[in-house]
């Protein structure tokens, strides 16, 4: 294999000199420390990821808007994100009148352990991988879908009308378009015949499966970035929320770091699914490689996986910056006629395509083995 | 067959103003920033002469101004923003002769609507585009226009010599060459004032 | 015309009928409705555009005075009078059956005179809280805060009203509910994002569909009418501007038209000129943000911007013209208040091509756009029928094939001399409404093109007396403004202040008509429709 030389940048060289280290403890103890150190891990990089995001969305945003954003805290405004943090920290959590206030409270923790959950199980660079299930993409869809009740209880909880109704909006979004999302995975699944994600990665190596299907691939690829787009609530699937119409939909009343909650799922949410796309349809955190062109793979392998997964994430969460500032909002029938007419059938008849592309063997990799 | 062919141009029509919609929008990520960046722009930023801020009553080099305390303007401001106090003195001829004590000037009141400035008879106030006027009580927000120890530029009368009449040089002096001198008197004025203010 | 009083003389006998600047008709209280009803159902010049209501408080008796129209040419006018029998309890016969935009101009008669509508079904005060203490727009009105102080407890809201029904010859007073007991209600406004102001419309929802809109205003009433009573006429013309503060200039324009015209004073063609090229621009101003709140109620963003951005340009030729970017202060009587810049018609004239290539963009970024024609096409519906009976102008009302644009049937100032088209169409939905605004901009361009090169040199304004007095009489003004038409009702008694001035505001119009066109509608919808209507609240408060 071309990968087996030295790359000093990769961080799976961490993972396994802590391996290593650890492995002379006995087993319960070698695992509890792992699994406390990934989760710190994972939450910090949770954490800083959000406030990144936050950061990049709102810059992003305002040049769009022939606006400069954020550029009063910080160089070009970069600690505006940490000021906001802060002062969401400090913010006083509104006791409200009349709420269910245990529903009430736990609901933006539904929300973020959902996110958190899922966020796990991302392959973000070689060796950077903190399970790895040989049903990845199950565990995935399952536990993504987690995140809707945090949202429906806090519908339900907030004795609000706009809430409530944010919350249905949102209920009847979320099941429809988990489908969609659902279905466009499967039809990777098909191709790859693999649900773990290292698997699926490796596979990618020379042909991204985005190609490697064609128009299969490609379909399932719009597919799942537009419902990734509706499950995580925003524009122009933001209905939920529709400032202009709801004030702030399912999390009005919320304020504080439960509204953090919130806004940090949001956030994170937009990352999961561009993740989880890059991974299924872009090659993970492979590098662009191209078959015979040793030295070019070279270079490309110098750059560290992680870098690949980020940028080809960021340019998918880019994508999705874009349409989201582009495009009006939709109304709740129009988006679901969106999915059940036009999406889903859309999507089964592409399962059964893709099915025949296997068997048949008119995928890239079978048609040019050379090549790919 | 109809329906069908029906379907898929609705779908890519639709897919097709979407991408014209991205494109203007990948446009403007381009185009320069409409923004303009306060403060950091204050040495050049350009106001428009005629913006209306705050109300000043131009001085002259001399200390004097034009205003006769008529009060013309106080029955003129539909909401009672001007104060004109005046007092009764004797002139050294034995006249008596009203003199403005204080013009008084509520700019947390103040409609901008121009109506004291148009009816000025004397052209004695006018508004200026100085527009930071931000202050942190209400209180300071009512300024004496005329500056401490100003008097009534005295019209050019030749047929009237008095005796300790004043070479009057700059009896016509333009506006707004008066102009900056107000300016730093006006705000001298109103800072003693500050510290009472902020005990209320 | 003729023709109109023998039919005016047929139906009613004893009606007054005299020739002023608009033929008057005054007759007794229980009269007026059949009058109307006559007028309105006269085949050939039928009067079924109710302009304007104004509740007059006339000394000795209450009365009210409609000013009708023709939908089919809205230039003929013809004024009813009449008089409420009794100070004490004053009643007269509603006109809600004939003309639906009557509805709340009567329900404001009766918070602010206190005369009551016979058979109107909801006789709940419109500005005012249902226990308000006196009544303000009348004479003897008492000012003294103790009766109505200020309240910082919230007041329950109730959908009772109470009316006062003629059943079989007999006058009954009863209550009415508003909503059915099981409805669910949720409050859109007074704070909301999409209420373009302080807006409240009570909303009863089924699932996501509207069942029924009770719209609640008042809460940013600031007695305009009532202050403008005791200023003189100058100084009431800075309240203009703060009406439909979008249209700042154009109201203004249309106090000043009535004060000249009552008062007989010539305003210079220069000033005439700088009249209409400020008012064209402020109406462009006034449909780009139309634009651009539409579009950010329809959620998106970013065209908010857009519309914003392109504003900016006017603004800052209005703040180089007049000193002022929102409240222009620019009209005055008799002329206007500055002259034009020197740089003036450059900037203009450089505005014009930018203003063009970017509406070219607006129709490529939104127009076309899937998602927004599916949140406008079809949408909120309106007839022709309805527009008129509710009074609806301006663009919403052409939206729907009604021909009302003041400056063509009615020609002010120079409006006579330019070319333009009026826009029309027929759909009467959203979208309608939506590409109305987009091509008046381009009409508004084409008049300010061929006015910019052609401003005559002379005088801004006509000397008028330091003090200006009107002649004794009433007078009428109408104008169109971005939003519709607006007027300008002024009674003078002869002296400096008016006894009594109305302003007809188009946008009271257009949130009358909200509930109907609304029912049935998605929640999301009620916010387009709002947005494609592009009222201004404060210029329902007067």
């Amino acid at each position: 294999m071309i990968l087996n030389y030295s790359q000093p940048l990769e961080l799976d060289g961490v993972s396994k000199a802590l391996d290593t280290s650890l492995s002379a403890l006995p087993d319960f103890w070698r695992i509890l420390i792992e699994c406390v150190l990934v989760g710190v891990v994972i939450l910090t990089t949770y954490a800083v990821i959000a406030l990144i995001l936050i950061y990049a969305e709102r810059k992003i945003t305002a040049f769009f808007q022939a606006r400069y954003g954020p550029n009063r805290v910080g160089k070009w405004g970069l600690l505006q994100s940490v000021a906001d943090t802060i002062k969401i920290l400090l913010k006083e959590i509104i006791r409200i009148n009349n709420v269910d206030r245990f529903l009430f409270f736990a609901a933006p923790f539904f929300m973020v352990c959902a996110s958190v959950m899922t966020f796990g199980a991302i392959a973000f660079g070689k060796g950077l991988l903190a399970v790895d299930f040989n049903i990845g993409v199950l565990y995935v869809t399952a536990v993504s879908s987690l995140g809707i009740i945090g949202v429906l209880l806090a519908g339900w909880s907030s004795n609000n009308k706009y809430s409530m109704i944010g919350a249905m909006r949102s209920g009847a979004q979320f099941v429809s378009y988990e489908l969609s999302a659902g279905f466009a995975l499967m039809t990777i699944v098909v191709l790859t015949g693999t649900m773990q994600f290292s698997e699926m990665i490796e596979k990618q190596q020379y042909c991204w499966n985005i190609f490697n299907g064609h128009i299969s691939s490609m379909i399932a690829f719009v597919i799942y970035i537009i419902s990734g787009h509706a499950e995580t609530n925003r524009g122009p699937f933001d209905l939920p929320e529709a400032e202009s119409e709801l004030t702030a939909g399912y999390h009005t009343e919320y304020s504080g770091i439960q509204f953090g909650f919130y806004y940090l799922a949001e956030y994170l949410n937009m990352f999961i699914i561009a993740g989880i796309a890059t991974t299924v349809f872009l090659g993970g955190y492979m590098p662009i490689q191209v078959h015979g062109w040793e030295g070019f793979n070279q270079v490309m392998n110098y750059i560290p996986s992680y870098v690949w997964f980020f940028s080809k994430t960021g340019v998918l969460i880019f994508l999705s910056l874009w349409v989201r500032w582009s495009f009006p909002r939709l109304r709740i029938d129009q988006l679901l006629a969106l999915e059940w007419k036009y999406l889903l059938p859309i999507n089964l008849v592409n399962i059964v395509v893709m099915v025949i592309l296997v068997l048949t063997g008119l995928t890239l990799t079978d048609l040019f083995p050379s090549l790919f | 067959m109809d329906s069908v062919s029906k379907y898929f141009s609705g779908l890519f029509t639709g897919i097709g103003s979407l991408l014209k919609g991205m494109s203007v929008t990948w446009k403007e990520l381009w185009t320069p920033k409409v923004t303009r960046q306060y403060p950091e722009n204050r040495e050049t930023l350009v106001v428009s002469d005629r913006f209306r801020a705050e109300l000043v009553m131009p001085h002259d080099a001399n200390n004097e101004h034009a205003c006769t305390a008529c009060g013309i303007c106080q029955m003129n401001c539909p909401n009672g923003t001007i104060v004109v106090t005046s007092q009764i003195i004797e002139t050294e001829d034995g006249k008596k002769k009203k003199i403005l004590d204080t013009h008084q000037w509520d700019l947390g009141m103040c409609t901008f609507c121009n109506l004291c400035v148009i009816t000025c008879p004397s052209d004695a106030i006018k508004f200026d585009n100085n527009f930071e006027n931000a202050v942190f009580t209400r209180s300071k927000l009512i300024q004496k226009l005329n500056a401490e120890g100003s008097k009534l530029r005295e019209k050019k009368k030749e047929e009237k010599p008095t005796a300790e009449a004043k070479p009057v040089i700059e009896v016509k002096a333009p506006v707004a060459d008066a102009k900056p001198v107000v300016e730093k008197e006006v705000i001298a004025k109103v800072k003693p004032e500050e510290p009472k203010a902020e005990k209320e | 015309m003729e023709k109109i009083k023998k039919l005016i003389l047929d139906t009613v006998k004893d009606a007054v009928i005299e020739e002023k600047q608009i033929l008057t008709v005054t007759v007794s209280w229980d009269k007026l409705h059949l009058l109307a009803k006559t007028l309105k159902d006269n085949a050939e010049l039928p009067f079924d555009f109710l302009v304007m209501l104004t509740g007059v408080d006339r000394g000795e008796t209450l009365g009210v005075n409609y000013l009708i129209s023709s939908s089919t040419d809205i230039s003929v006018e013809v004024i009813l009078k009449t008089d409420a029998a009794d100070r004490e309890n004053p009643l007269i016969y509603t006109v809600t059956d004939l003309y639906e935009t009557a509805h709340l101009n009567e329900r404001e008669a009766f918070a602010l005179l206190g005369i009551r509508f016979i058979n109107n079904p909801d006789m709940r005060r419109f500005f005012l809280n249902s226990d308000w203490t006196g009544f303000p727009l009348r004479k003897d009105y008492d000012p003294n805060p103790e009766l109505n102080p200020v309240s910082i407890e919230s007041k329950e809201i109730i959908d009772i009203t109470p009316r006062i029904m003629e059943v079989d010859g007999k006058l009954v007073e009863d209550t009415a509910n508003i909503f059915e007991a099981d409805d669910y209600i949720i409050n859109i406004g007074p704070q909301h994002p999409s209420t373009h102001g302080v807006m409240h419309f009570r909303t009863a929802l089924d699932g996501e569909i509207i069942k029924k809109i009770d719209v609640h205003s008042g809460y940013i009433h600031r007695g305009i009418e009532k202050l403008s009573e005791n200023l003189t006429y100058p100084q009431i013309l800075h309240f203009t501007d703060r009406l439909d503060y979008l249209s700042a200039n154009i109201n203004r324009h249309g106090l000043c038209m009535c004060v000249e015209k009552a008062g007989e004073i010539e305003v210079p063609e220069r000033a005439q000129y700088i009249r209409v090229i400020m008012d064209e621009l402020q109406r462009i101003s006034s449909h780009l943000l139309a634009w651009a709140a539409m579009t950010n109620d329809l959620g998106a963003t970013t065209a908010f911007i857009y519309g914003m951005r392109e504003r900016e340009h006017i603004l800052e030729i209005f703040d180089k013209t007049c000193g002022g970017r929102l409240i222009i202060n620019q009209n005055v009587i008799g002329g206007v208040m500055f002259d034009i810049y020197n740089e003036f018609q450059q900037d203009v004239k450089a505005f014009i091509p930018y203003m063009r290539e970017k509406l070219k963009e607006y129709d490529r970024f939104f127009s076309h756009n899937v998602i927004a024609l599916g949140r406008m096409i079809g949408i909120g519906n309106m007839t022709k029928e309805e527009t008129i009976s509710y009074a609806v102008t301006g663009p919403a009302g052409r939206a729907s094939g009604w021909s009302c644009d003041i400056r063509k049937h009615q020609p002010y100032s120079i409006y006579g001399q330019v070319d333009f088209k009026e826009v029309i169409r027929t759909e009467g939905d959203s979208y309608a409404r939506y590409l109305n605004r987009l091509d008046e901009i381009e009409e508004s361009l084409h008049i300010i093109e061929q006015l910019i090169d052609n401003i005559p040199a002379g005088e801004i304004c006509a000397k008028t007396k330091a003090i200006i007095k009107l002649p004794v009489g009433e007078f009428y003004q109408r104008i169109e403004t971005a939003k519709g038409e607006f007027g300008v009702f002024i009674e003078s008694r002869g002296e400096k202040q008016p006894w009594r001035l109305k302003f007809r505001s188009p946008s009271m119009a257009l949130v009358s008509i909200m509930p109907l066109i609304c029912k049935d509608e998605k929640l999301s919808d009620f916010i387009g429709i709002g947005g494609s209507m592009d009222y201004v609240i404060p210029d329902i408060d007067r």
